[in-house]
């Protein structure tokens, strides 16, 4: 029972933070068509942001959704400097690849410049603790499991159910005929990218809430998120979606029964026969769209 | 410099055999001169840095610009070098000459595993699983301490050695033969290997897929070639990084180094060899010249590395045929 | 005054040029065909007037506005609506949210409910399968789709490339007579067709176009033999 409860609570918990990040980097792909390595860095930035406010004395009530509009607009001005003007380009994925690595070692780097290599933390989302049967969980990481499926239904409705999120979808699909209908294409990617990096400021938060940060913290999360697209296909956003709180259970079940010392190469030994089996991953049907 | 840039430019296959051996043999006897003028080991140890990353670079190109096959775990091909010779030197005893050569070969059986699983992927994915594969390899080294160290590395890994040369008290003049000699064989193990009918297939599998296939071409053979052709420099040269600095660290996984070493195979062009060879050189020197900017100067380094990216599709070497271009219609313009 | 009109446009695909100094004038009366050989830029052109594709030199007015520099989107919120070739649209949206699209600019939007009655109308088909993903519909009805996004977008001009293509002859006819009837309600055409029988029936000026110029202008009032233009077509 112990162990259930344990395998559970471990899989939501993880399986929110996964599902956080890999949403924001399927909706660059799935829009764009280009992989977005500095998405980890989105995080990081958001989290030191969220930070900052705080220290300015703001309540995190204000501070955090500040934060999550300022990383929202790094990403759109990324997308403008990096990945808009090289659209067209005949090797387009692999030239934004180094161009976002490229930004992301800039903020990177710029974030160790003015906030300096001391770890910080952020104030929980809600403080205390409380025991689910017999363990102990913070009231943090209750809060993280609760609010996630929120922002994710949130933003399920607003690409199902709105005119803006419509139009996402059609630019994923067809960019030319998105034209043809009066679709502002540019602002439509700087939209997805701005999504996708607010989507990671979250994120940030959320970890920063229970963890130190450090101008690398994304680095790891940016690896989970690349391993749960890969697993849930790419191609969507209910693939990763799914496949997120999969991995996070494996990884609770795996940690639980074998130590974390075995569970990255059990992660990985799965994934090959995933791939060896269902290349574009198990989640995801033909062709590139949102949804 | 006319000779030089014709190489560079130059399509696979174009320029003569006996011009570009001509034109090699003139490249590696200037650098061999280099000691002569770079006498402090300073000097020396930042060009043996620019070899390595050379050497890695360059057989990069192999699989990502001939190939056209996306390993973003190429760095973790070196990462196993390094960490295969330490092992092999300090665990198992091996004569490190030995264990140079046994790291290469660690390094291409890994590739050949990686194929594995990328062998019926496509354009993006195959990113995405090479680099996870790159990630874990890191993890598993970490969480496997007992015998790698874990973060905190291996260190004082024994060297290499020229019969009862002292390769310490030499101002670095062993180790800079040895790293050119590397470099200069893996150089022309690539260009043998572009310019061969292999090459040929594989360039033919890049560029038209069903077409390649339908002619008889084995996309997983071709594949599996390119792969574990572009691992062995790539782990000879990790080993030699290990001999040479004498300890292993993950920091080879990380993130940065792979950022750069790319940039140096995408900036020099791909699709060249000595493209990406040129772009260490540059990219090496270019880095140690702006020392004096400290935390600055990643910072200088990504935003130069994007400027030249959106002005430059082609990289480096678009940037000297353009400059060429300019230069030469100036001077035609008149007559 | 031409409600459309093309002076000296020449545009292409990298080094390639395809159009070489094309100029033409669509009336505001009455409709106009193109008509050609494959590949000798057609569609080019008509990318070229939607503004997908920017020409090296040359200019286009639309309603007496010079829009050639304009991008795409600010052209169809001029009411020059372009229908490109070959059906692809999106596959994965539904036709009621082709139809939402369609209506997505500014200029299209209070026309939104009007308009959707029209469509319905002319494709009481399209009314059937509403909520069917366009990738599952046939290639008539994909068609459908394509011209009635065009509609909801409350066309001045609509320009329709190869809007027959593909069709079984059963079909074709019934698309036929939707594009007749849309012209009747009073929206200009542009088309581009390989039928000429649609094309004579459909518009009173012709342009034959041949390796990227315009070979023949047939104008309103003159009468053209159909062998004539058979022979235009296959040269002399
Ligand atoms: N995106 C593109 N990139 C490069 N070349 C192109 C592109 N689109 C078209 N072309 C070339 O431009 C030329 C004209 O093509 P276009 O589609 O305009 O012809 P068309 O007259 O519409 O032919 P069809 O009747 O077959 O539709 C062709 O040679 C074609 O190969
Ligand atoms: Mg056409």
């Amino acid at each position: 029972m112990g162990a259930l409860a344990e395998i559970l609570f471990g899989g939501l918990f993880q399986g929110s933070l996964y599902a956080m990040m890999a949403v924001g980097l399927a909706l660059v792909w799935t829009t764009i068509g280009v992989f977005n390595f500095s998405h980890g860095v989105f995080m990081m930035l958001g989290a030191y942001l969220a930070w900052q406010l705080v220290a300015f004395g703001l309540h995190p009530a204000i501070a955090f959704p500040l934060a999550i509009l300022a990383t929202a607009g790094v990403g759109w001005l990324l997308q403008a400097t990096v990945v808009r003007p090289l659209i067209g380009r005949a090797n387009l994925v692999l030239v934004v690849v180094i161009t976002t690595l490229a930004a992301g070692s800039l903020i990177e780097n710029g974030v160790l410049t003015i906030w300096g290599p001391r770890s910080k933390q952020l104030p929980p989302l809600l403080a205390g603790n409380t025991m689910i049967g017999s363990i102990g969980v913070s009231l943090h990481q209750i809060a993280i499991i609760v609010v996630t499926p929120l922002i994710l239904w949130a933003l399920w409705m607003f690409l199902t159910r709105t005119r803006i999120g419509l139009a996402l979808r059609a630019v994923a699909q067809n960019e030319d005929a998105s034209q043809l209908v009066g679709l502002n294409v540019t602002a439509l990617y700087g939209l997805a990218f701005a999504i996708a990096a607010a989507l990671a400021c979250i994120a940030g938060i959320f970890m920063g809430g229970y963890r130190f940060m450090s101008p690398v913290m994304g680095a790891d999360p940016l690896l989970k998120a690349l391993i749960v697209v890969v697993f849930g296909g790419i191609s969507s956003i209910s693939g990763p979606i799914f496949a997120a709180y999969l991995i996070g259970f494996f990884e609770a079940a795996c940690s639980y029964y074998f130590g974390l010392y075995w569970t990255p190469a059990l992660l990985f030994a799965v994934l090959i026969l995933t791939l060896m089996v269902r290349p574009e991953g198990i989640f995801t049907s033909r062709g590139r769209g949102l949804a | 410099m006319t000779d030089m840039n014709k190489r560079v430019s130059g399509a696979p296959g174009r320029t003569s055999w006996q011009r570009e051996a001509v034109g090699f043999v003139l490249g590696l006897a200037v650098l061999a001169m280099l000691p002569l003028v770079f006498t402090d080991s300073y000097s020396r140890h930042i060009l043996i840095m620019a070899f390595i990353y050379a050497m890695v670079a360059s057989n990069w190109d192999l699989s990502l610009g001939y190939g056209g096959v996306f390993n973003f775990g190429h760095l973790a091909l070196f990462g196993i070098g390094v960490y295969a010779y330490a092992l092999l030197t300090k665990l198992a005893g091996m004569d490190p000459w030995v264990a140079l050569v046994a790291s290469g070969v660690v390094a291409t059986l890994a590739a050949v595993i990686v194929t594995i699983p990328i062998l019926r992927l496509k354009g993006i994915y195959i990113i995405l699983v090479t680099f996870g594969f790159a990630q874990l390899v890191m993890q598993i080294i970490i969480s496997q301490s007992d015998i790698t160290g874990g973060t905190q590395g291996i260190v004082r890994i024994p060297g290499l050695y020229i019969f009862d040369h002292n390769m310490v008290r030499d101002g670095k003049i062993g180790y800079f033969g040895i790293a050119l000699t590397l470099l200069a064989l893996s150089t022309i193990f690539l260009r043998v290997l572009v310019r061969s009918r292999i090459g040929a297939s594989i360039v033919a599998l890049r560029d038209n897929e069903e077409y390649a296939i339908s002619r008889g071409v084995s996309l997983v053979r071709q594949r599996m070639i390119t792969l574990a052709a572009s691992a062995f420099f790539t782990g000879v040269a990790g080993a030699f990084y290990a001999a040479y600095q004498r300890n292993a660290s993950i920091d080879v996984f990380g993130m940065s180094l792979a950022t750069i070493v790319l940039s140096m195979v995408l900036l020099g062009g791909t699709g060249t060899i000595y493209g990406a060879v040129i772009a260490s050189f540059v990219l090496t020197v270019f880095a140690e010249a702006m020392a004096d900017f400290g935390a600055w100067r990643p910072m200088i380094t990504a935003v130069l590395i994007i400027l030249v990216m959106l002005v430059y599709p082609s990289g480096l070497v678009g940037m000297i045929q353009a400059a060429w271009g300019g230069l030469g219609g100036r001077l035609r313009r008149p007559t | 005054m031409p409600i459309l009109s093309v002076e000296g446009v020449t545009a292409g695909y990298g080094r390639v040029t395809v159009l070489n100094d094309v100029s033409l004038e669509a009336g505001r009366h009455g409709n106009v065909g193109f008509f050609g050989p494959n590949g000798h830029g057609k569609t080019t052109l008509l990318r070229v007037i939607s503004g997908l594709l920017k020409p090296r030199s040359g200019r286009i007015f639309f309603d007496g506005e010079d829009i050639t520099a304009r991008s795409a989107r600010a052209i169809v919120g001029t009411g020059l609506i372009h229908v490109p070739q070959g059906n692809r649209l999106f596959p994965d949206l539904t036709i009621a949210d082709c139809m939402a699209l369609g209506a997505y600019s500014a200029r299209a939007r209070p026309h939104e409910a009007e308009n959707r009655e029209k469509v319905i109308e002319l494709f009481p088909k399209l009314a059937e399968r509403w909520r069917q993903r366009v990738r599952t519909l046939s290639g008539g009805e994909r068609q459908m789709v394509s011209i009635g996004t065009a509609l909801m977008s409350h066309p001045r001009l609509l320009i329709l490339d190869e809007p027959t293509l593909g069709l079984a002859p059963k079909i074709k006819d019934e698309l036929c007579a939707s594009v007749l009837d849309i012209s009747k309600g009073g929206v200009p055409l542009i088309v581009v067709e390989q039928d000429i029988e649609f094309l004579l029936e459909l518009s009173s000026q012709l342009y034959l176009i041949n390796h990227g110029t315009v070979a023949t202008e047939i104008k309103p009032g003159e009468s053209i033999a159909h062998s004539e233009i058979m022979s235009m077509y296959f040269g002399h």
